[in-house]
């Protein structure tokens, strides 16, 4: 194994050899070979993506940080799986957020127009 | 000749056009936003200009910031570039009436384009196949309904002003309509400031092939052949090519005058594409004009690579006032190009986009690659803008030489700290249909759910070496958690540069 200089090193393994590229973010490492990208989590940190998925605890949330560009229910209201209960854009492109199972919505803690951020509950639904 | 250009955009065609500015020597004035002080475009032009906030309404879509920027920076000239203010006839007025020279066609063909609808008359008039469609005056949901109707599903709903697939919805049937209708309105009304739709046929398993055409304004209108841009995903063009493997040189021939006709018809001068639907291959293929791009197109590089024109040096030169450089019998084309777009977005998590910091950049390099990237390492990819980051273009003898090209060049190519496409784009060059070239517009969104599940999930062990150097105290403790998935204990990965 051979540094090669700006986060790339030279791997060798019997009559194999790689070049790799490393970065290093927080506790995470990203590593790059032959095109292929891999983020490895530090040990003990949890899930290897802190990212926000819409669904959880009843709740909804952003992936991504985007405008909330329509709100198709409100409180009181019942929702089946799959319906599209929020339509989110970011990057010029809509993301339609499905309900992640049927039941009532609780509250909806977001308005059109607003700017959400990932991991914060747009919707509750019981 | 142009003495100083300012270039109305960013990223990697705000770096394009001032590089071909510096071989021509006209100076360069670049904008920027908020989010972009830092950016590699700011720093490679002779001067920069703060235009306004990072949301592209308050800065790159700003005609009054971006005029001021003009003047302020001494500029006798603007470059649009693609997207933003690039098709939008109030920017050409506005620049003309402040005496600079809009990089472009005049404002009246842009608006005779700009209007699909207007544009399929005017090009039926000028006997260029259209697809059959409406855009019913009255725009009440009840209405585009029935004009779907009329038409027959399955239909496209797509903005009257726009382009870059911006708001297009396909709708199998009738009971689908009201969703989409809603969304493509809201889509067109962000994007365009115009929610006007029109309803076409949509042609099933179509090719997108376009003509790039150029006319000077000397009455010279030209076609500088085809891009094969089939490999779209939900109208997002991924993989691009030159030149395209299912037309026959006589299709060729009549695509090339119908483009030049489609020109001429709105007195067109400067760079524009044709954008065709192909349907079927061979002498028996028919085509239907779609709309024209009054502009460079992203996609621009695989003609500049199988021609030898530099398609921005020809845009600031016919800009100036100068004859075409070439005539038709003098333009031909050599080998095959391929472009692949690199774009921030997650292809295992549904190709989300992705927004943050860029730890490590480092671009592949060898005879017949070429990098068109807006960014390097360091730079914050911004959530306010289109994921684009980069294109790679490869140029070889044939085909079958640029995708093997491609796919060397892409496993060099490495991005760290966000989510690219790039392993996608491996998996797409190395799919059967596309190394037959079998593809139609429909491809990939037929498979790209199939390409981004078969991306491989492990690397070799033993990299992991270099992991343990890197970071000091980490150890193979690292190796535990990788992508949410436990690594292979192999060393190779499968169907590698297959």
């Amino acid at each position: 194994m051979q540094p090669l200089g700006g986060g790339w090193y030279l791997v060798v393994d019997g009559d194999k050899q790689w070049r790799v590229a490393v970065a290093a973010e927080g506790d995470a490492t990203w590593v790059f070979v032959d095109g292929q990208v891999a983020r490895l989590a530090a040990t003990g940190a949890g899930p290897a993506r802190g990212r926000a998925r819409s669904r959880g605890d009843g709740g909804v949330m952003a992936p991504m940080p985007a405008t909330v560009v329509a709100i198709n229910t409100s409180p009181g209201q019942p929702v089946q799986e799959g319906d599209t209960v929020i339509v989110l854009e970011a990057m010029k492109m809509e993301m339609p957020i499905k309900s992640p199972r049927a039941g009532i919505v609780k509250a909806v803690n977001c308005a059109k127009g607003d700017l959400v951020q990932p991991g914060v509950s747009l919707l509750e639904i019981e | 000749m142009i003495k100083r250009l300012l270039i109305a955009n960013r990223g990697e065609i705000a770096r394009r056009i001032i590089r071909a500015c510096r071989e021509l020597g006209v100076e360069t004035v670049a904008v920027y936003s908020d989010a972009d002080a830092k950016s590699p475009h700011v720093a490679e032009a002779d001067q920069a200009v703060h235009i306004g906030a990072a949301a592209a309404r308050f800065s790159y879509l700003n005609i009054e910031a971006i005029i001021e920027a003009a003047h302020a920076g001494h500029a006798d000239a603007v470059h649009p570039g693609y997207g933003f203010l690039s098709e939008r006839a109030p920017f050409v007025r506005a620049c003309e009436s402040a005496g600079l020279i809009f990089v472009g066609p005049p404002a009246s063909a842009l608006e005779k384009m700009g209007s699909k609808t207007g544009a399929r008359a005017l090009m039926a008039g000028a006997k260029v196949p259209v697809v059959p469609g409406e855009t019913p005056d009255d725009q009440s949901d009840e209405a585009l309904k029935a004009a779907a109707e009329r038409v027959g599903f399955p239909v496209l709903i797509k903005p009257a002003a726009g382009g870059g697939g911006i708001g297009m919805k396909a709708v199998r049937d009738a009971a689908s309509f009201g969703e989409a209708l809603a969304a493509a309105r809201r889509e067109a009304n962000a994007a365009f400031g115009n929610d006007t739709l029109y309803v076409e046929r949509l042609i099933e398993q179509p090719r997108h092939v376009e003509i790039q055409v150029f006319a000077d304004s000397h009455g010279n209108t030209v076609h500088v052949f085809e891009r094969e841009c089939s490999a779209q995903r939900r109208h997002q063009k991924v993989v691009e090519e030159s030149p395209c493997a299912a037309l026959s040189p006589a299709v060729r021939q009549r695509m090339g005058v119908a483009a030049v006709a489609a020109a001429r018809a709105v007195g067109y001068v400067n760079a524009g594409t044709c954008e065709f639907l192909l349907e079927g291959s061979g002498d028996s293929a028919n085509f239907y004009f779609l709309e024209m791009n009054t502009r460079l197109q992203v996609e621009h590089p695989v003609t500049e690579c199988v021609t030898g024109i530099d398609l921005v040096h020809v845009q600031l030169r016919v800009a100036s006032g100068e004859p075409l450089p070439f005539t038709q019998g003098g333009l031909s084309q050599r080998g095959h190009a391929i472009e692949c777009r690199i774009y921030a977005e997650d292809p295992s998590q549904g190709f989300i986009p992705q927004a943050g910091p860029i730890l490590l950049y480092s671009e592949p390099q060898g005879p017949g690659i070429r990098v068109d990237s807006g960014v390097k390492s360091g730079t914050d990819v911004s959530v306010h803008y289109d994921p684009l980051l980069a294109k790679l273009i490869v140029h070889a003898p044939t085909r079958e030489a640029a995708r093997r090209r491609a796919i060397t060049a892409l496993g060099e190519y490495a991005i760290l700290g966000i989510r690219t496409n790039i392993p996608f784009l491996l998996q797409i060059l190395d799919h059967p249909q596309f190394v037959k070239a079998a593809i139609d517009t429909g491809f990939l969104d037929r498979e790209s759910a199939a390409l981004a599940a078969a991306i491989p999930t492990t690397i070799p062990t033993a990299v992991l070496a270099a992991v343990e150097a890197h970071r000091s105290g980490a150890s193979a403790r690292a190796a535990e958690a990788m992508d949410d998935q436990a690594i292979d204990p192999f060393t190779t990965l499968r169907g590698w540069r297959g």
